[in-house]
């Protein structure tokens, strides 16, 4: 009959809502499988793990600075690489001064994720990371430029009057009292500074600090591109970017890495490395597929209701 | 040379810019300094109208100057310098003062944000309260978001002094009310609400690519086979799966290797997609550039006198 | 210590909220609207109290009235000129006024000011390395093969690696044309240079689309572990299951 609709045109005319829900059982359904889906990390990863693993790059027992600019909207990717992070840094001993210019969420967010990783090392008899011995929260800032600037060209001034409270104590003392940070007076003094973020703070610092310290960035996907153009001028020494960079990053500290001409660099297996990269990553399979799938299928449709006309 | 901008945490000398702590002494100073303040906001309450585009000017002017100084102007040599240690001369005074100077005025501006921010909870509280009081459309919705707004607040505020008094740790093993009310409005709730907001653009995203992403023009094909290269290469089964398969071919020809997923997406990527970015990066710092000069020098043409 | 049961309340009351904003998928209602006004609503009291808690209380109170002596910390003394930003900052507060708004610009004025007096700065830290970087050598130094070998010598330039440098360049160039010049012209060659522009700047938007979906996709993902992981598989079966 004339007014029979082609299976194309039906699904062209499909209701949003059976998309929206196809995409919600797929994304569930994929969740309840705990599968290790391979992966080959790429070079800004593999630079990143690099740069947070070896012992010359970043030494045991040093200090960095870890700016956490990210909430609770752009968890799905900053929480995993956030965790993957922390977790490279208390196998490695490594101090960390932590502080948020992008949201005033931030810092609690970022504690809160501390708290998770120390609960997981606890339960495997490691030692957990104290507030005041191993790490400092110098709170939120809220001009990223004016503070960018104040961190870069005196650190100690740019953070003065921030307290921390010592274990066994009550009385906040001044961060710079602290091991942490005893012996970091201006940026320069730490061998990396890392930046967590879910929106431009990493353009900011990588701006205002201008190569005065190497710089690592953990980046959403929506910063990814553009956080690419700085890695390939050499502005950022290495980038995980989205969900995909923090599988990258897990799968590494499983296996390693072997690069030619370059020096091996170790994994930490038999440690929890997989952990919410992994956890999401078959699922992102699944959902990108269903977007391929929806995009040559509305296309092959649009082709063939012009053939019938 | 300004006492008063070379802050140290440890004990520094007493002279007019500063006064002990809890002493009258500090009170009073503070208290006529707001004084003085709040009296140069009347004095540009009655300016005449003539007057308020060049003091505007003046102060963006001053504001901006100062970091364009700090870029133009040789710098120290050690910034770190201990005072007593530094050379005399115009020049070196003016470069460590402007050295010192960097963390006063990026406090500065921490500072000034921050009030401003309050503006945007400000405007909020303002506009649902006469939303209630004169019960406008959905004013019951107004009630929930100042119930909500109230809330949070009174429960960080509450939450945060507990903790400054006990301590955090002793906060978290006896869990008083205050810990219990911050962490289920921000962790249970706010944080929740968040996280959920930003993911309903996902369902937007595929239902618009669905009905709209369509190859009717060379423009459109070419965003398109680039999206699928690029949402290939996010899938790492499918790289692995691809490379595998070439690299079976033969894993120590060159030619051949260009040719895996992970190669040819990293040509695209460098050679590609690298440059357009970097290219609109530039357009995007010239025009930044551009507008920053303007709006220092106010020669921006802003809506009204 | 913890109440047992607040785990589980804590995690019903977010599917709860969750649930209640991902009603406007079905159709926008008052349910719908219930949780977005809450939300907003929790967002602005955590920022007014941050802004004191985080901020202001460490950088700018503690600095105007000093600290006493204490236990392990010397007495600071109180810097009074600070109180002059009160004023400062209350001038923003005149938007609201329809005869003295020009006031709230003053504040304004003073951030963008200092926003406006890095950007010198800014532009020569920012692009200065890209355009350097962007300076890729376009003749090989070695013609021992054509492709680059998996290992290749140190310092050397491939002729493949030429041709890649040289789409780098074409594509550069081509795309910042399509910006510049933005005026009409009859040049065939500057508007050929502007067509491949905005085509080659397709392929930088078609990553960046793909980039951007992988980060809503898997934003919604870690809102459905949130629910049916950590609710219901850890949280509520264990739960119902234990009794």
């Amino acid at each position: 009959m004339a007014n029979d609709k082609t299976i194309w045109e039906k699904l062209q005319a499909i209701d949003r809502r059976v998309l929206y829900t196809l995409l919600m059982v797929i994304a569930t359904v994929s969740l309840f499988f705990k599968v290790n889906v391979p992966t080959k990390p790429g070079q800004p990863t593999k630079d990143l793990y690099r740069l947070l693993v070896d012992a010359d790059a970043l030494p045991e027992g040093s200090t960095v600075i870890l700016q956490s600019d990210w909430t609770q909207s752009t968890r799905g990717e900053s929480a995993g690489q956030m965790e993957a992070l922390l977790r490279i840094l208390m196998r490695r001993n490594i101090k960390f001064a932590l502080l948020s210019v992008a949201d005033p969420q931030a810092p609690l967010v970022a504690r809160n994720v501390i708290r998770a990783i120390n609960l997981e090392r606890k339960a495997k008899n490691q030692r957990e990371y104290q507030v005041w011995e191993d790490y400092v929260n110098l709170g939120y800032f809220p001009n990223a430029e004016g503070t960018s600037n104040a961190i870069a060209a005196n650190f100690k001034t740019a953070v003065a009057g921030r307290k921390e409270t010592p274990p066994g104590s009550t009385t906040p003392l001044d961060v710079f009292q602290s091991p942490v940070l005893a012996k970091v007076s201006k940026v320069e003094d730490v061998p990396v500074y890392i930046n967590v973020t879910g929106s431009k703070t990493s353009n900011i610092l990588i701006e205002r600090l201008g190569g005065r310290v190497p710089f690592a960035a953990l980046v959403t996907g929506v910063m990814g591109p553009e956080t690419l153009n700085y890695y390939q001028s050499g502005q950022v020494k290495g980038v995980a970017i989205g969900l995909n960079g923090v599988a990258e990053m897990e799968s590494l500290m499983e296996k390693g890495l072997e690069e030619s001409g370059k020096p091996p660099v170790q994994s930490f297996a038999g440690e929890t490395n997989y952990g919410r990269g992994m956890a999401y990553y078959l699922a992102l399979h699944t959902c990108l597929v269903l977007m391929i799938v929806a995009v040559v299928v509305g296309n092959v449709a649009m082709v063939a209701a012009r053939k019938k006309k | 040379m300004i006492p008063w901008l070379a802050q140290a945490p440890a004990e520094p000398a007493l002279n007019m810019w500063n006064a002990p702590a809890g002493t009258p002494e500090i009170w009073i100073k503070v208290g006529i300094a707001m004084l003085a303040g709040f009296g140069l906001l009347a004095a540009l309450i009655a300016a005449p109208t003539r007057l308020r585009r060049p003091i505007s000017a003046a102060f963006i002017f001053v504001a901006g100057l100062f970091w364009v100084l700090v870029f133009l102007f040789p710098k120290p040599i050690d910034s770190q310098t201990p005072h007593d240690q530094r050379p005399s001369g115009f020049v070196q005074n003016v470069s460590f003062w402007l050295a010192d100077a960097i963390p006063v005025v990026s406090n500065f501006s921490n500072i000034l944000t921050a009030f401003i921010l309050g503006l945007g909870v400000f405007s909020l509280m303002r506009i649902h309260l006469m939303r209630v009081a004169k019960k406008q459309t959905d004013w019951p919705f107004s009630i929930v978001l100042l119930v909500s707004m109230v809330a949070m607040a009174t429960f960080g505020y509450w939450d945060w002094k507990t903790r400054l008094d006990l301590g955090g740790a002793k906060v978290d093993e006896a869990w008083p009310l205050a810990a219990y009310g911050k962490d289920l409005l921000f962790d249970g709730m706010l944080q929740v609400m968040e996280a959920a907001m930003f993911s309903l653009i996902a369902f937007f995203i595929l239902s618009a690519a669905y009905r709209a992403f369509r190859i009717r023009s060379v423009e459109a094909t070419i965003l398109l086979c680039a999206a699928l290269i690029a949402m290939l290469n996010l899938m790492g089964a499918v790289v692995v799966t691809w490379d595998g398969m070439i690299e079976s071919f033969g894993k120590d020809n060159a030619f051949l290797m260009n040719f895996t997923l992970s190669s040819v997406a990293g040509f695209i990527r460098d050679n590609l997609q690298t440059p357009g970015i970097r290219a609109i990066d530039f357009g995007i710092g010239l025009g930044a550039l551009a507008m920053g000069l303007r709006l220092w020098l106010s020669l921006e043409r802003v809506g009204g006198n | 210590m913890q109440s047992e049961s607040y785990p589980i309340i804590k995690l019903f009351v977010g599917v709860a909220c969750t649930v209640g904003l991902y009603s406007v998928l079905y159709r926008e209602s008052k349910f719908y609207r219930f949780f977005e006004h809450m939300f907003l609503g929790l967002a602005a009291g955590w920022a007014m109290f941050a802004l004191w808690g985080e901020t202001l209380k460490s950088t700018w109170w503690d600095r105007m009235v000093g600290s006493v002596a204490d236990e392990g910390n010397p007495a600071v003394p109180g810097y009074w000129a600070w109180a002059f930003l009160l004023p400062i900052g209350v001038m923003a507060y005149f938007v609201v006024s329809k005869k003295h708004n020009w006031i709230s610009r003053i504040p304004i004025g003073i951030i963008l000011g200092l926003w406006s007096g890095q950007q010198v700065q800014v532009w020569f830290t920012r692009y200065g390395p890209q355009m350097q970087s962007s300076m890729k050598p376009l003749f090989p130094t070695t013609w021992s093969e054509f492709i680059t070998p998996l290992q290749p010598e140190a310092g050397a330039v491939y002729p493949a690696q030429v041709i890649g440098n040289l789409v780098f360049l074409l594509t550069l160039l081509s795309a910042m044309s399509y910006f510049l010049f933005s005026f009409e012209t009859k040049s065939k060659l500057f508007n050929g240079m502007t067509t491949w522009g905005r085509w080659l700047l397709m392929i930088g938007f078609g990553a960046i689309f793909g980039s951007t979906v992988m980060t809503r996709f898997t934003l919604m993902i870690d809102r459905m572990y949130f629910v049916f992981i950590e609710f219901f598989q850890q949280g509520l079966i264990p739960l119902i299951g234990g009794r």
